[in-house]
């Protein structure tokens, strides 16, 4: 608050006050309300539920005002809107060649990025990409189930397990640590992004995920990213999920390899489609 | 406690069948599942989740040496005596045109395709379908129930039909991508149904039952079943799935679960299915390590009758691993690729 | 289909209940069955994908030039079942692939069978254990 320092004072003292008699909507760097989630029949908080993120960081992580899309012929319709951003402190710390690689990869976004071409999502992309995804909680072992492209992550509640290779969707082992739903992923592939704007890591990616329930129909997601070939530091993300209310919302089917087929083998084709480049 | 000596009984003649198999309480042509599993081997209770319900959850391997189809020359005989029936069955068919009840014909055998085990990788370097594959044990001579243990046939325009795609099929099978398989797409597998039926190989599954669901992910290939067990209705008749939309509910200790609204392309027993498709399945825990599998296809647009299925599922240790087919998928640029070469010469 | 499904579970002694495993992949299109070959080169990469794995070689000709080759295998998820991982086949391990070229002439073949240089002893065999494959780990 950059006015006088009494001035400032006051408004803090006032603003914090208002804050507090409010029950506080955290912003995605703070720390989540003390909301204390309704519990499973076994004792756990209660995650089970339909959720999705309601921001535009799939477009881009980073704070950004908007900009155009790959595509001229999708116009508006397909350009990046603004985003806050999700990453605390705003900036990805990446090593200079990394940071060179992702001014690369969004050049060339519209050849590299993997939504395009049907492939899972990863982690943590898969949480904010703009479709629902749902936990079915078990005892023993929790189910995400995303609706793009059908990825799924069982997260193993026991002792910890290792994976024997990589994978999309990595290997991930779970606790509770209070309200909160700590998820340790290793064994990512190196071939998803952050998002569609080529933010991107290595298979080194280490992600330490935390959902939280601030409220009855919201949930705190905190994802630490921890990637020493590509990033100089540890950072986070963080963002509120919002539970689907609607009456019967459900994850439908989003098969999407028939929709990526012209994009990945169309130039193997017998005979080329007519009218290459447009919709059918 | 009368029952628990009678369930003693029982399981005591079930354990010399290895039991697996349901007293079939029907003559005739079964039109649909009633038959209740037989009690499990030895005094075994059900475990619950927190709601009280069944307690399905695990990890289980569905594969099996039972054909979808009974031999023909096996008639209405849906069980076998014993192991010693069955091996003697399995080697009396190697002798003969093998194929789906016969036993593999050894690596030195002939080839009539003309490709040969060498074309292809070899599947036990890879332990694929293997012997260190768990199986439920079963003395069914087929997965198909009833008398005939057989696909029903179809109406005429259902084969006309599909014998003109095929035929069409012949002549393009190569144009395109969108001219493959739907598994060599890797859109879906062919198995995952419902009705879930075993794989040649990575043939597991796993079951997790949150509040009010049932989910079900089979490895091959990643599908995941959610299934509402809340007593809610279908979803849209618009909305078609690969998977059907399936609502579910207990019967008891049982979990039955319909399922319709198949997208148009799926296939069910080589059949692409009608919007009048429905399945139902029965899912029924039966002992610590076991759950029965029975399933009902009712479409009255393809077959002529309905029919039915039943299999065990068995516990396996670990968990699933991703079979991220779509991916990985090097073969189908290749193929195209082998297709247009080979035409060039 | 069903032959070749029968074919490729030989050895195995295992009744199929289902439709041609193999189906899913149509071999003849991707790999000439007139064109036998063997290779001997030391792994570059091992591709743990689905629907096949692909082990990458370097292999030497005899003019000493090194062509690098994709060679195409199972799925490794029952590999993985039975206790092998990413480490199994290290780089700089050299084998021994029989198999079939590609038809459409890149330097690709499907691996029929695959053995270590060192003692001839087939991959992924003998056990669980991955050192009980002759590798020495």
């Amino acid at each position: 608050m950059r006015i006088c320092r009494l001035g400032g004072w006051l408004l803090a003292g006032t603003a914090g006050a208002a804050l507090l008699s409010l029950a506080v909507i955290p912003t995605p760097a703070q720390a989540p309300a003390a909301y204390k989630a309704l519990k499973t029949k076994d004792g756990k908080p209660n995650l089970n539920g339909i959720w999705q993120a309601n921001n535009e960081a799939n477009w881009d992580i980073r704070p950004h005002a908007a900009y155009a899309g790959p595509v001229y012929t999708l116009g508006a319709a397909y350009s990046t809107p603004a985003g806050l951003g999700v990453v605390d402190g705003g900036e990805l710390p990446y090593k200079p060649e990394a940071a060179a690689k992702q001014k690369d990869n969004f050049t060339n976004r519209l050849k590299l990025d993997p939504e395009i071409k049907c492939y899972m999502g990863g982690v943590p992309r898969s949480t904010y990409m703009p479709y629902p995804f749902q936990i079915v909680q078990g005892t023993g072992t929790i189910m995400f189930v995303y609706e793009y492209a059908g990825a799924v992550r069982v997260i193993n509640m026991g002792a910890p397990t290792k994976a024997p290779a990589d994978s999309w969707m990595g290997w991930s082992n779970g606790h509770w640590e209070g309200e909160s739903l700590v998820v340790d992923v290793t064994s990512l592939n190196d071939s998803t992004w952050f998002d569609r704007a080529g933010n991107w890591h290595s298979d080194a990616l280490h992600v330490i995920e935390r959902y939280t329930a601030i409220g009855p129909d919201a949930l705190q997601y905190e994802a630490t990213i921890d990637d020493p070939k590509v990033f100089t530091r540890q950072w986070k993300m963080g963002m509120p999920l919002y539970r689907r209310l609607e009456k019967n919302a459900q994850i439908l089917e989003y098969k999407c390899v028939e929709f990526a087929e012209e994009v990945l083998y169309g130039h193997l084709r017998k005979q080329p489609l007519q009218g290459k480049g447009d919709s059918k | 406690m009368r029952r628990q000596l009678l369930s003693t009984l029982i399981a005591l003649v079930a354990v010399v069948l290895l039991v697996s198999a349901p007293v079939v309480a029907q003559t005739g042509a079964q039109a649909s599942v009633t038959a209740k599993p037989a009690p499990a081997a030895k005094a075994w209770t059900m475990p619950r989740t927190p709601d009280g319900k069944p307690d399905l959850q695990g990890v289980y391997s569905n594969a099996t040496t039972i054909p979808v189809a009974r031999p023909a020359n096996l008639g209405a005989k849906e069980f076998y005596d014993s192991e010693a029936d069955k091996a003697a069955t399995a080697a009396a068919a190697a002798g003969g045109r093998g194929g789906r009840g016969g036993a593999a014909r050894p690596a030195a055998a002939a080839d009539p395709e003309g490709n040969g085990l060498a074309v292809h990788y070899d599947t036990s370097q890879f332990g694929l379908g293997g012997p260190t594959v768990k199986r439920a044990a079963s003395l069914r001579t087929s997965i198909i129930t009833g008398p005939e243990g057989r696909v029903p046939a179809v109406l005429p325009e259902v084969a006309k039909a599909a014998q003109d795609r095929r035929a069409y099929q012949q002549a393009h099978q190569w144009d395109s991508a969108q001219n493959r398989p739907l598994a060599e797409r890797c859109i879906t597998w062919g198995f995952e149904g419902p009705p879930m039926m075993p794989v040649g190989y990575n043939s597991t599954l796993e079951i997790v039952q949150g509040q009010g669901y049932v989910g079900i992910v089979q490895e091959m290939i990643h599908d995941t079943r959610i299934i509402p067990t809340d007593g809610r209705p279908h979803g849209p008749a618009e909305i078609k799935r690969w998977m059907g939309d399936s609502v579910g509910h207990w019967e008891g200790d049982t979990l039955v679960v319909e399922t319709v609204n198949y997208n148009p392309l799926v296939v069910i027993q080589g059949q692409q299915v009608s919007d009048a498709a429905k399945v139902t399945e029965r899912f029924t825990r039966v002992d610590a390590d076991t759950i029965t599998y029975q399933f009902t296809v009712d479409d009255p647009k393809v077959w002529v009758k309905p029919f039915s299925g039943e299999y065990n599922m068995v516990h396996i240790d670990g968990g699933l691993y991703e079979y991220a087919c779509h991916e990985g998928n090097y073969g189908m640029a290749n193929n195209l690729s082998g297709a247009r070469a080979t035409e060039k010469k | 289909m069903r032959n070749k499904l029968a074919l490729v579970l030989a050895g195995a002694g295992i009744l199929l209940a289902v439709a041609p495993v193999w189906a899913h992949h149509a071999f003849a299109a991707e790999f000439d069955e007139k064109r036998p070959l063997k290779l001997q080169g030391v792994v570059t990469k091992w591709e743990l994908v689905n629907p096949h794995s692909w082990i990458h070689l370097d292999v030497k000709g005899p003019d000493g030039k090194i062509t690098p080759w994709m060679v195409e295998g199972g799925s490794p998820n029952s590999l993985f079942r039975n206790g092998f991982t990413k480490e199994s086949l290290p780089e700089g391990t050299e084998i021994i692939v029989e198999g079939y070229r590609a038809k459409d002439g890149a330097d690709r073949a499907v691996g029929a069978n695959l053995t270590y240089a060192k003692d001839g002893k087939r991959l992924f065999m003998g056990g669980s254990a991955p050192g009980s494959n002759g590798d020495g780990k």
